[in-house]
């Protein structure tokens, strides 16, 4: 029997050996896509691999992460777990999640799946297969795990559609679909260095300690199966860039330039988090500007831009914007999604007195000055019989897709209007850091399918509101005010019948 | 910078003027009234009369804030310049363009 190898000459033996190089075709047929985007590698035995795992070691391990967790689901499921989360409003968090981010864990396997398909090299090919699997076991693991709510509240029944179709989703759907259709490189410094490197903390760790806060311990349990491979995936991204790097200086300017476009895209992508994290939770972990300040300035700006700079790497372009925005963004979003909420898959409602009260406490330079005039109009409106909804279609940005209610960097009262003119047309954007974006590629971005524009080319169920919430496969009870809304009757009426088939003692 | 790519990258816009026929998309922005949170976008025949526009579709929409006042909106400008609507005039006579952006402002209580 053959001597058993040491970890290291078998992991290579597992990996690296599977390679060959093509003998009867010639090398750039095979892998025709390393080479058009302008970067220089000319050793890939140099890279390294961020995580020794083999194929074996890793069903191993991860199967049994994949016990506890549906140990957990099931045992949530038969004590009717979701009776004891915080309050019914808390599923709204989760419900975006679902719709939001779990598609793009899909969207993640895809394009790990083709990086592993493109490379010419056996070390990031084999990491970036070992990712694939990752997303697409975290796929299947929040479908699961997120499919127990969809027996009692509404909301959970079409997230796959709905990410295709629904105006707010189509936020982090163009954001992937973006890194998707780049090329090999840029893709993976878009989804593993910008995104999983750089802002993943800030996507991940905000929902899940929002389940642990909120009594929601599938989620949570999901959440700690997840954050150990997005520590490999954080690796990963990490090792890409210093391996790309490395390589040529060439690279460096090309890599600068993806960086800059896709902290860009990706922190865009993360005012969806910002908005759930200071206003869909009943009970709050921490605020998005502290959030922010940790995982992002301290941990990235302060933590690891300064060891990039030694390679030629500055801070993202437009940083300094995003840094801005810390009090405001999270406001301005959720604004966005209590009036369009008759278009969501989720409900929303006035911040309670006691949340007004946090939110005053943790922005205490914008809040009271800017944004509970707001809701203390809403809640009049609404105290009169009424509700607040913007009653037409909003102004959407060409890059990022969100309506464009961001303000100018040094003005929070003035909504911030930028516009390009390419090929004769005019387009609308956001902010600096959108517009650059779209200058820099606007053959890109001309092609954007746009919620707005599409509704009115009558491509999305036909003109009225009615028929566009028909296709996208939201029904009575999903969109719209939380007060009185299905899910909130819901729960008040099961926890009704709870106390009542409770005897309290002396009674 | 153009988009590097494989072959010759040259697909047309998804939002241009002749998918709307006849119409134009133009956005109005109410621009000191933060209870919107964005500007509205609309769909209109380039050959409305500004009066017609105005009535039919800006003030209903405008009165989502139940503090609008038909008639109340002044300090108009066109694509960020300074501009006076001239209200017996089309949209494409007073030179809207496709997903240009018209602004006011008007009296509103927070």
């Amino acid at each position: 029997m053959a001597k058993k190898l040491p970890l290291k000459q078998r992991y290579a033996a597992l990996t690296r050996d599977v390679h060959w190089d093509p003998s009867y075709v010639a090398a750039e047929k095979v892998f025709p896509h390393t080479t058009f985007e302008g970067i220089k590698i000319h050793d890939w035995s140099k890279w390294e691999d961020p995580f020794r795992l083999t194929v074996d070691a890793y069903h191993k391990y991860q199967a049994e992460k994949d016990k506890r967790l549906y140990a957990v689901l099931d045992g949530f499921a038969q004590s009717q777990g979701h009776l004891t989360l915080s309050d019914g409003r808390y599923l709204n968090a989760m419900k975006l999640f679902l719709q939001g981010v779990t598609p793009l864990e899909y969207a993640s396997h895809r394009l790990f799946a083709d990086l592993s398909r493109n490379f010419n090299g056996p070390g990031p090919r084999f990491a970036a297969l070992c990712q694939s699997i990752d997303e697409l076991r975290h796929t299947q693991t929040e479908i699961h795990t997120l499919s127990n709510y969809n027996k009692y509240y509404p909301g959970f029944h079409n997230w796959r559609e709905m990410h295709d179709r629904v105006w707010y989703l189509s936020v982090p759907k163009s954001f992937f679909d973006d890194a998707l259709a780049a090329g090999p490189f840029e893709s993976l410094i878009a989804i593993s260095f910008s995104f999983e490197y750089l802002l993943t903390n800030l996507l991940f760790v905000p929902f899940m300690s929002a389940a642990s806060f909120n009594g929601d311990m599938p989620s949570m349990t999901f959440g700690f199966s997840a954050q150990s491979d997005e520590s490999r995936h954080m690796t990963l991204g990490l090792e890409s860039i210093k391996f790309l790097l490395e390589q040529d200086e060439g690279n460096v300017p090309i890599i600068q330039d993806w960086i800059d476009k896709w902290f860009w895209r990706g922190y865009r992508v993360t005012a969806l988090v910002a908005a759930m994290l200071d206003y869909m939770l009943p009970r709050k972990v921490m605020s998005w500007k502290e959030a922010f300040e940790l995982y992002f300035e301290e941990q990235m700006l302060n933590g690891l831009f300064p060891d990039l700079a030694y390679y030629g790497i500055r801070p993202p372009r437009h940083v300094e914007q995003a840094i801005a925005e810390k009090d405001l963004v999270s406001h301005q979003v959720y604004w966005t999604l209590y009036q369009f909420g008759f278009a969501a898959a989720f409900t929303t409602t006035v911040p309670e007195p006691s949340e007004m009260e946090w939110l005053a406490q943790q922005y205490p330079d914008s809040f009271d000055k800017h944004y509970r005039p707001l809701w203390n109009k809403a809640k009049r409106i609404q105290d009169g019989g009424d509700r607040f909804f913007f009653q037409g279609l909003p102004e959407l940005c060409q890059v990022c897709q969100i309506p464009m209610t961001f303000t100018e960097p040094g003005d929070p009262t003035r909504i911030a209007q930028r516009a390009s003119v390419f090929d004769g047309e005019r387009y609308n954007l956001c902010s600096d850091g959108c517009q650059w974006i779209f200058d820099r590629e606007p053959e890109k971005y001309r092609q954007a399918w746009l919620p707005v524009h599409q509704i009115y080319q009558g491509n999305c169920g036909g003109p009225s509101v009615p028929e566009v919430l028909e296709w996208y496969g939201i029904t009575d009870g999903d969109n719209g005010e939380y007060l009185g809304s299905v899910e909130h009757r819901h729960w008040q009426q099961w926890h009704a019948q709870q106390a009542e088939q409770t005897a309290p003692m002396g009674s | 910078m153009a988009v590097k790519a494989l072959y010759e990258y040259d697909h047309p816009s998804r939002s241009r003027q002749e998918l709307y026929g006849d119409d134009e998309l133009v956005h109005v922005w109410w621009e000191n009234n933060p209870m919107f949170c964005a500007a509205a976008c609309f769909r209109v025949p380039t050959a409305i009369g500004w009066r017609e526009f105005i009535e039919q579709m800006v003030n209903p929409w405008a009165a989502s804030d139940p503090d609008f006042q038909p008639g109340s909106p002044t300090d108009w400008t066109l694509d960020g310049q300074p501009w006076q609507p001239d209200e017996a005039r089309s949209l494409a006579d007073l030179g809207i363009g496709h997903k240009s952006v018209v602004s006011f402002r008007a009296p509103t209580t927070i």
